[in-house]
């Protein structure tokens, strides 16, 4: 009996602390309105997602960086698409910003998170969207082209 | 009398050949850059993007291409020309015999016996099966061997914290870049880099970019028009970057 017990006693020690993170139950309120809060599951079960969104980051990009599979699913761009936040202008807020949907979690498990050093955090396409948002950024576009250009010309010409 | 729902001898051959030419004639006709590959399949050797640049039409003071290569993969830079990234650049060049000034851009070569992959500590800097050759940033330590090991000055270094990258082409500090082909673009099935759109735009089809398998790709027919061939051949580097015209 008492054995029974002890196993009981190291089978809730082993296992409650796994199946709790960071918000058990609790739904996010985060600022501003995101694609995501009208969802009620993403790609995965959200039990899943809490706990491994990781891994599938991580294949995701061993598979898109070398083999140039390029699903969405499981796909960071996909998630920040979904999961980006607009506040009342209709203004995406960074994944990574306080009270953002990335950086609650984050914070609240200490858990230091890389990917934005070099990936978006907002949806950010190229080209037509830069020019559509802003006349100045394409002035910046130009003058750093001219810049590199009037450098090349300058130490690769021969005079 | 005649029937009108049957076909004379004669229109049923000539509506036969049309049909025939139709479906397996004219489609071989229209000159191609890719078969787009569905988003889930991985790339294979069956590709081999490759680019081809007739020098003869490129135009000095240009910087169509290097503009669009800015726009595309949001480089930008911090003002500072000798750090700043650079994928895509204009050279040019004089012969000392006859004075002939030449205007060409320069990227990575994207070589078949690529030296960045040779001297790479950690396998970041790497060649696709496809023929791309690039970085992935994941794994690169930024110890820059691979500048140091091209020959054609293809690499960037970044050098200070980013926050306006573009969603297609996620770049950030302590890792090296080049040119990849615009390789999102690619895999989500565009026919076109943006210097080679840039290009066409201006109207000097000066970058023929496709698939050097497929016999009727753009890149294909420019190579059989023009003699063409690569820079330093004597180092064996079997650049899939050509140079028509010099």
């Amino acid at each position: 009996m008492s054995q029974l017990i002890k196993m009981l006693a190291i089978s809730i020690m082993v296992f409650v602390p796994i199946s709790s993170h960071s918000h058990d139950g609790e739904k996010h309120s985060l600022i501003g309105e995101s694609k995501a809060d009208k969802l009620d599951q993403c790609v995965e079960p959200t039990e899943v997602m809490q706990k491994e969104h990781f891994e599938f980051l991580y294949h995701q990009r061993e598979n898109t960086v070398e083999k140039g599979i390029r699903t969405k699913n499981h796909s960071l761009a996909n998630c920040i698409d979904c999961h980006v936040s607009y506040d009342e202008k209709g203004k995406a807020i960074p994944v990574n910003a306080e009270g953002q949907f990335c950086q609650t979690c984050h914070v609240k498990t200490a858990v230091n998170i890389d990917c934005f050093s070099c990936h978006a955090t907002v949806p950010r396409d190229n080209s037509s969207k830069i020019k559509s948002t802003g006349y100045n950024q394409n002035i910046h576009i130009e003058s750093t082209a001219n810049n590199l250009v009037e450098y090349y010309k300058e130490t690769n010409y021969e005079k | 009398m005649r029937n009108s729902s049957e076909l004379t001898r004669r229109e049923f051959i000539v509506k036969s050949v049309t049909a025939i030419s139709a479906v397996y004639v004219i489609p071989d006709l229209i000159p191609k850059a890719v078969a787009a590959k569905p988003l889930d399949l991985e790339v294979s050797a069956k590709t081999k993007w490759a680019i081809n640049v007739d020098v003869n039409k490129c135009v000095d003071g240009c910087t169509a291409c290097v503009e669009a290569c800015v726009d595309e993969n949001g480089l930008y830079g911090f003002d500072r020309p000798e750090t700043d990234s650079q994928w895509i650049r204009k050279l040019r060049i004089k012969d000392i015999k006859t004075d002939k000034v030449t205007t060409l851009p320069m990227m990575c070569q994207h070589c078949e016996n690529p030296p960045c992959v040779d001297v790479c500590p950690t396998g970041a800097s790497f060649r696709r099966e496809d023929g791309i050759v690039m970085v992935n940033q994941h794994t690169c330590i930024g110890c820059r061997y691979c500048m140091m090991a091209c020959p054609f000055k293809a690499r960037s270094f970044v050098h200070e914290n980013l926050t306006e990258q573009v969603t297609s082409a996620p770049r950030g500090k302590g890792c090296v870049e080049s040119c990849n082909l615009c390789v999102n673009r690619i895999d989500h099935g565009s026919e076109t880099t943006a210097c080679e759109e840039a290009c066409m735009k201006e109207g000097h089809h000066a970058i023929t970019f496709g698939d050097l398998a497929d016999p009727n790709s753009r890149v294909s027919l420019a190579m059989q028009a023009k003699p063409s061939r690569r820079l330093r051949e004597d180092l064996k580097l079997k650049q899939r970057v050509t140079y028509s015209g010099f």
